[in-house]
């Protein structure tokens, strides 16, 4: 956003004084101030993370946007770009991550897999999507999505918390206390249950038996 | 002697940053534009370019090759009266062929007799699911769905695309990938032509 969207005044300010006073909101102010500066948390889960990382480099140059500081730690960072499948073995450690960020956080589900499952849709082993337990707040489509098709995505980001007010967000909402806390998977239903391996083993191993005996 | 590597990857940077402006003020003396052109970004995505290469994206766009593909769209034709019929005619072959099984067709019946229409009444593509592999455009025998290469859908919601935002025109397709249609437009002549031929044929043959 530039300085003449920035100070957009419902007032009148006199000529003359036009180029020393500036009227804004705090709203305007507060979101320009973040839009340019979303720093990822740096993990990348399957293909779509080579993506991500050919947005970061001179080709495509990411930093344009003030998106090229990649932060290996979540207390750091401003935004989850979930890039890839995501697994049941993995889903909590990117739920903790999710917890670990502070706010303002957002989530950008890139790729089929993280958006949807994409051809795991179905499969034991892949979560179905990553908003079954995140709030993702951008979908990017393809598979992978081009560093272009990412970055487009990142502008989609930027006009969100352009259009952001500090009064509505989730994270200053008082009604909703731990509102942004997403609760840990649980095994089983959510996840693999690592606990039943060896009773699972014993089924097959058994079932093995019988087909061999037949 | 410690540090002479920094140094030797630190000079490679300083002088791509001099390259820059060298390349710059040489372009800008012959009268061409470096940057927001396409010569000027064909240039810079070559291996002869010298100094910054980036592609500054919603501003300029890379240029990709014909067959770059992203997700899929439905061809209609454009009548004369400004309606709009679609190609498909909801066979469902490309449902089948889907790997991740990302299209869902719903076919249209007669409301007659309630006998079924080749036309599709609902058509949705899945675009979160897709992976873009082109198995639809490739299986479709009517030429119905064809690969985009528009790729700036990202949105704040799942992307389901229904059929009045998957249908573009036929002319549309035209411009996107000029090759593969004209390719197409000759075959459905020549075939066309052939049947016309062998009907003069089977007429003509009653009467010899």
């Amino acid at each position: 956003m530039d300085n003449e969207k920035l100070s957009l005044p419902n007032y009148d300010i006199p000529e003359d004084m036009q180029d020393v006073v500036a009227i804004t909101t705090l709203d305007r102010l507060y979101n320009w101030g973040r839009r340019s500066s979303v720093w990822p948390l740096m993990f990348g889960l399957a293909c779509c993370a080579i993506e991500m990382i050919a947005a970061q480099t001179a080709r495509y140059d990411m930093a344009r946007f003030g998106m090229e500081v990649m932060r290996p730690t979540p207390r750091q960072a401003d935004m989850m770009l979930v890039s890839g499948t995501v697994t049941k073995k993995m889903l909590p450690v990117i739920v903790r991550l999710y917890n670990q960020m502070p706010e303002p956080k957002y989530v950008v589900a890139m790729g089929a897999c993280a958006s949807g499952g994409g051809p795991f849709k179905e499969g034991y082993n892949v979560v179905a999507g990553i908003d079954k337990f995140l709030p993702v707040d951008i979908y990017i489509p393809g598979c992978p999505p081009t560093p272009q098709a990412l970055i487009a995505g990142m502008i989609k980001l930027q006009e969100k918390i352009d259009k952001e007010s500090i009064k509505k967000v989730r994270w200053y909402n008082k009604e909703k206390k731990d509102g942004n806390y997403v609760p840990m998977p649980i095994l089983g239903p959510d996840l693999i249950d690592v606990r039943r391996n060896a009773e699972i083993r014993d089924i097959s191993a058994k079932a093995a038996v019988l087909k061999e005996s037949a | 002697m410690y540090g002479l590597g920094i140094l030797k990857g630190l000079s490679v940077t300083w002088k791509r940053f001099w390259d820059t402006y060298i390349d710059d003020i040489s372009w800008a003396m012959s009268g061409r534009k470096r940057y927001h052109t396409e010569e000027g970004i064909r240039h810079r995505s070559s291996k002869n370019t010298k100094g910054i290469f980036t592609v500054q994206y919603p501003e300029e766009q890379l240029i990709v090759p014909e067959e770059f593909r992203f997700i899929p769209f439905l061809v209609y034709e454009e009548q004369a009266d400004g309606k709009k019929e679609p190609r498909c005619t909801a066979c469902g072959i490309c449902s089948k062929a889907c790997p991740p099984q990302c299209i869902w067709i719903v076919r249209s019946s007669d409301s007659v007799t309630g006998k079924p229409v080749s036309t599709p009444a609902e058509f949705y593509i899945d675009m979160d699911i897709c992976m873009n592999c082109g198995f639809c455009a490739e299986y479709c025998p009517f030429d119905a769905i064809k690969m985009d290469h528009d790729f700036d859908i990202a949105s704040q919601g799942r992307n389901v695309y229904n059929l009045e935002k998957l249908l573009k025109p036929a002319s549309y397709y035209a411009e996107v990938r000029p090759l593969n249609y004209n390719q197409e437009e000759e075959a459905r002549k020549a075939k066309e032509a052939a049947k016309a031929a062998r009907a003069a044929g089977t007429a003509a043959a009653p009467t010899a």
